[in-house]
């Protein structure tokens, strides 16, 4: 781990040297600055999940809907590339830094408590709960992103011959048939359900932290910043359990 | 308030010197009076101990007041204590029952080596200040107290965050090991000011790079330093710090 | 017996109206020219107000500075506990203040035994120290408007004390620390944590380094310099039980008496009244509720001393406030040597409430009632939420229980006008001093004088001592220095091999008992006589039977406890020896066989109005008295009233 930060260090170094923008690239390699692109990279991911839901509760309106949708979205062709790429982008930079964080902190305390216990009075309903999860949450997602792009957009299951999909060809395939169908794996039911709970609990943390660590905090606000971050984590989990519910739907 | 006492047995942390590998150790102890203060607890444990031949254990303290910041231990699993807003030395027995295992480590952090038992070094907090912790006057300087005014309400804010005591409590509570309070305490005190307001961009890089290289864990954002921190040091000083260096960033070298 | 030094001590103040007395010095004082400055060490011990400010001064002056401190830290000296506030004669509430009304309060506070020209140039320097501490960013309490608070404290009918909360020590010495790191920060200043000084290095009479004990690898390390400046607070701790940090000590200042310096006035020790009450055998220290309070709390006692009702339940008929009874212009405000007497007066006769009878009441059910509860939390709620945890009663319901105790010590080494001791190249800052509270210190006035001696005055009293005097390089290896080494190192191996059965803390309270049984607040021939024999059986006893384990090469606070303790066994003897010597009551040393009808107390001035300098001769010998004498041409002594 150590040599890898130390690897990657290299042309962060140069690019400190920078003029201009030298201590932008610089704050990104400090305690803060990680914390602040982490935040950054997380709001932009709950962003794109606020509309692939919208898009998705398509679902529930009908083949006719959501695959004029789909393929509205597909039109967009270069624009659309470049979108993926900048979510992939920021999935990758939020991914790293959550290696590069956690590792830190591991180095900040080697030896641990014999015993440890919280001096919060809302320690399980409050946000300190769910942090302990991050790193366990976000890898489940990430586990249950392979599988879905996997399933979604490349149709890997059926064409490696693992399961198949009857609908998932992407040019004469019917995207709405081969999402109901792929919602009906019992895989994809247990992946999917453990990975949006998962979802959850990473959100119910990651929102309102994000909000601090930009500097989002006042006396009067704080409040709606974490009551609101916790509502909108669980209303973006229970809107795709939703259409997880479709997969035990006729 | 009855003169009740308390038979307790303790396990506490012993560990001869830095480099040296510790352990727990196990004592009874009887007759402990309600009105002791948590530390008065360990004198009396040291007494016996010094009379059946044993080393006392090693703890730091000073005023007794719970002013200098000096006293630490984990009690429990937690800084200071099960006592909010109190540190370990303001602590009563009145707090703990009769027969209770009470367990006392020293502030576990990478940054906070243990010096002997629950001694433990805290001067990654010095160099922090040195890094920027001021506002650069020379004695002689000054001009009228009265031609710098500040606001009530700003000099009471001001007045929250100068209240840390810098007993690393924070540090000993969050899960990463993060200073942020503690630094977030004297960057917000200081930004607030218009005295500090002339450095607020150096200081705040400064100051962050330096809890980073005594190698200090990142933010959880859990806020159990505020939980944990005996003069109630809001995480909202966090935030302010966050503001202040995002700021910094963008206008340094200008 | 007790020799008498023939010749009186000069104190250097030089001639003239006392009002142009600093700034003419000022100026015949030599300076050290600022390229030259580089080349001269200082050695500052202690980081309080007084050394740290004097540290970050000198620093910034461009003299290369090594500051001590046995805390692990310089921000944790107990100057952090000051609660109350700090004077300056700034007279922003337009109320009548000027530098000439707290030079008259705070000498007729010190009951005509302080010396005239400190004392003036203290007040003068009071309105720069609040300056300077503004501008390093300490939060003072202030108006809605933006301009500075001030509030009233005992001695004074103006307000002239700035406040941060109940915490204003911890602001200005955090204030000082800032400045101190910053220096360190430039390379101006190094800082050695964790040492405590067990020697004072002494070549051809003047003073030119120190030995001290790393306390975490027991490591004896020799620092010389070309000054030595000593800022290691009082010795309040020879009690045993007092308002003090459990490691305040007078080894720094006691080592550097043995070595030659005079000790001055150590029977002035100030009763602090307003203190927590001791609760059992156990208690190791005793906490101060701020001064502060007495603005808004009411002290008193029932009238009837067989009135066992909880305080709620008397009604004000059966109250007797006793202090506003016998004081009715200063009433609750009256100094604090003369409300601890008062307090004291009235638990002796049997007024005394709680458990144990050694307590009064201080009432805030007024204040509460006239301004609600939220002012007086604004004000002090950091303070009732002290007395909340410690005693587990809510303050804000029942009145709080106070009873005096031993909070600061206005006698120290003796300096002259430049801080210098009788040592050439020895400093004394702050409360290790003796100069400025006379026989009892007004509230509000410790950080001022700290601060005035740290960043006010030394930088410019040192570099005159610099500048004249005749300074080879010191080496490590000079015999001096190697002496030295043998003697601290000594006396640690005579600690450790005693090998008894009793610990140091046990010494250390038996002597703390034996002192304010009859060193306490009131004293007399008898007692002590007869504590100045107890406390020389005491010392056998301990270099007998204390028994401290451990090594000398590893953290070893007993051993630390122990070398402290074996000081104030030596110390206490001389406080007792200049109590017995002082035949007259004054501020904080009353004697029972001086006082008047009413019980106050009767100063001698034909025959004790002079500083008693003590002299060093060896332990259990007699010292030699060395008298400096005190005159009143600006402030003409009368009999003390507050009525």
């Amino acid at each position: 781990m150590d040599l890898l930060c130390k690897i990657c260090s290299w042309p962060a170094c140069l690019l400190a040297r920078l003029p201009g923008i030298g201590p932008i690239v610089k704050m990104c390699f400090t305690s803060i600055g990680q914390k602040i692109l982490m935040a950054l990279t997380g709001l932009a991911l709950v962003g794109f999940l606020v509309t692939h839901l919208a898009g998705n509760l398509l679902l529930f309106k009908g083949e006719e809907q959501f695959n004029t949708y789909a393929e509205n979205l597909h039109s967009l062709g270069g624009a659309l590339v470049v979108a993926e790429v900048g979510l992939f982008g920021a999935f990758a930079v939020h991914m790293c830094l959550a290696i590069s964080t956690t590792a830190m902190s591991r180095r900040a305390r080697k030896s641990s408590y014999a015993e440890q216990q919280s001096k919060r009075d809302d320690v399980i309903l409050g946000g300190g709960g769910a942090s302990r999860f991050m790193l366990i949450t976000g890898v489940l997602i990430g586990a249950f992103l392979v599988l879905h792009v996997a399933d979604m957009k490349f149709n890997l299951r059926d064409k490696l011959g693992i399961t198949q999909f009857e609908h998932g060809d992407e040019e004469s395939g019917n995207l709405y048939l081969h999402v109901r169908q792929v919602l009906r794996d019992p895989v994809t039911r247990v992946v999917y359900l453990v990975a949006l709970l998962g979802l959850g609990i990473h959100l119910s943390h990651g929102i309102s932290s994000a909000a601090q660590t930009l500097g989002l905090h006042h006396r009067r606000w704080n409040v709606l910043i974490r009551g609101g971050g916790m509502l909108l984590a669980w209303a973006i989990a229970l809107g795709f359990l939703s259409i997880w519910v479709l997969g035990f739907l006729k | 308030m009855s003169g009740d006492t308390l038979t307790l047995t303790l396990r506490i942390w012993r560990q001869n010197g830095p480099n040296e590998a510790g352990g727990f150790r196990e004592y009874r102890l009887s007759g402990v009076s309600t009105h002791m203060s948590f530390l008065e607890m360990l004198d009396v444990l040291n007494e016996q101990l010094i009379e059946s031949g044993e080393e006392p254990v090693a703890f730091d303290h000073d005023c007794r007041e719970g002013i200098c910041g000096m006293c630490s231990l984990m009690i429990n699993g937690q800084a200071h204590g099960p006592d909010k807003a109190t540190t370990t030395c303001q602590l009563h027995m009145r707090q703990f029952a009769d027969g209770d295992t009470i367990t006392i480590e020293p502030w576990r952090a990478t940054a906070f080596p243990v010096v002997r038992d629950l001694v433990t070094d805290r001067s990654a907090f010095d160099r922090i200040i040195s890094a920027g912790g001021y506002v650069s006057v020379n004695t002689g300087n000054a001009p009228d107290g009265n031609s710098i005014p500040v606001p009530g309400h700003q000099q009471e804010k001001a007045m929250d965050a100068a209240a840390c005591i810098g007993c690393g409590a924070c540090v000993a509570a969050c899960k990463n090991a993060s200073a942020s309070l503690f630094v977030s305490a004297k960057v917000s005190q200081l930004a607030i000011l218009p005295q500090g307001s002339q450095e607020r961009t150096s200081r705040v890089l400064d100051m962050v790079n330096q809890m980073d290289e005594e190698g200090f864990g990142h933010c959880t954002n859990t806020y159990e330093c505020e939980a944990a921190c005996p003069v109630e040091v809001s995480v909202s000083n966090i935030a302010r710090m966050n503001r202040e260096y995002i700021r910094a960033s963008i206008v340094a070298g200008e | 017996m007790v020799h008498i030094a023939s010749e009186p001590l000069n104190s250097r103040v030089p001639e003239g109206a006392i009002e142009t007395l600093w700034d003419k010095h000022r100026f015949n004082m030599k300076l050290v020219n600022p390229a030259n400055k580089r080349k001269f060490k200082v050695i500052v011990v202690g980081t309080g107000l007084a050394g740290g400010s004097a540290a970050a001064s000198l620093g910034e002056l461009g003299y290369e500075v090594d500051a001590f401190c046995f805390q692990d830290s310089p921000r944790r000296a107990h100057s952090i506990a000051a609660q109350g506030g700090i004077n300056a004669a700034k007279n922003y509430p337009n109320d009548g203040d000027s530098i000439w009304r707290l030079f008259y309060d705070t000498v007729k506070g010190g009951d005509y035994r302080a010396r005239e020209a400190n004392v003036y140039r203290l007040a003068q320097v009071s309105s720069n120290i609040i300056d300077q501490c503004v501008a390093q960013g300490v939060p003072f309490a202030r108006e809605y408007g933006g301009t500075l608070a001030n509030r009233s404290f005992g001695g004074a009918q103006v307000s002239r004390t700035f406040y941060c909360r109940g915490q204003t020590g911890q602001q200005l010495l955090l204030g000082a620390y800032q400045a101190l790191m910053r220096q360190a920060q430039l390379g101006k200043v190094n800082i050695y944590a964790r040492r405590e000084m067990l020697e004072l290095i002494v070549v051809d009479g003047v003073a030119r380094g120190i030995v001290v004990r790393n306390l975490t690898t027991g490591q004896l390390e020799t620092h010389t310099a070309d000054a030595v400046v000593l800022c290691t607070g009082g010795y309040g701790n020879v009690y045993y039980l007092s308002t003090n940090a459990k490691g305040c000590n007078v080894t720094a200042a006691w080592r550097c008496h043995k070595r030659g310096a005079y000790f001055a006035n150590p029977c002035y020790t100030q009763i602090h009244p307003t203190c927590i009450p001791v609760s059992g055998d156990y208690q190791s220290k005793l906490t101060l509720m701020s001064e502060s309070l007495r603005n808004d709390g009411r002290v008193w006692v029932p009238k009837d001393s067989s009135d066992k009702r909880p305080p709620s339940e008397i009604p004000e008929s059966d109250r007797d406030y006793y202090l506003e009874r016998r004081y009715p212009s200063f009433g609750n405000l009256v100094p604090r040597d003369v409300a601890s007497r008062a307090s004291k007066e009235r638990c002796d006769a049997g007024y005394g409430v709680g458990d144990t009878g050694l307590a009064v009441y201080l009432d805030f059910a007024d204040a509460i009632r006239r301004d609600g509860e939220d002012t007086v939390r604004k004000k002090y709620g950091n303070l009732f939420h002290m007395y909340h945890k410690i005693t587990a009663e809510d303050p804000y319901k029942s009145p709080m229980r106070i009873y005096p105790a031993v909070h600061y010590t206005m006698g120290g080494l003796w300096v002259d006008y430049h801080l210098m001791s009788n040592l050439p190249g020895l400093f004394v800052l702050g409360e290790a001093n003796f100069s400025d509270h006379g026989a009892n210190r007004l509230g509000a006035s410790a950080l001022m004088q700290g601060l005035s001696d740290g960043y006010f005055v030394i930088p410019y009293t040192i570099g005159d001592h610099l500048a004249k005097a005749d300074l080879p390089p010191v080496p490590e290896d000079h015999p001096a220095c190697v002496e030295a080494v043998q003697a601290a190192e000594s006396r640690i191996n005579r600690l450790l091999s005693v090998g008894g059965r009793r610990t140091v803390d046990s010494f250390h309270r038996e002597l703390g008992q034996i002192m304010w049984d009859n060193c306490g607040m009131a004293r007399s021939r008898e007692g002590l006589e007869s504590a100045v024999g107890q406390i020389q059986d005491l010392r056998d006893q301990f270099w007998t039977d204390v028994r401290v384990l451990g090594g000398q090469e590893t953290l070893n606070q007993s051993l630390e406890k122990a070398g402290r303790v074996a000081d104030f066994m030596e110390f206490a003897e001389l406080l007792a020896t200049d109590a017995l010597n002082r035949e007259e009551s004054c501020g904080g040393h009353f004697r029972e066989e001086h006082q008047t009808s009413e019980g106050e107390a009767q100063r001698n001035d034909e025959d004790f109005s002079y500083a008693a300098a003590w002299e060093f001769h060896g332990v259990g010998e007699d010292p030699t008295l060395h008298k400096e004498p005190l005159t009143f041409e600006n402030v003409p002594p009368t009999t003390r009233s507050y009525k």
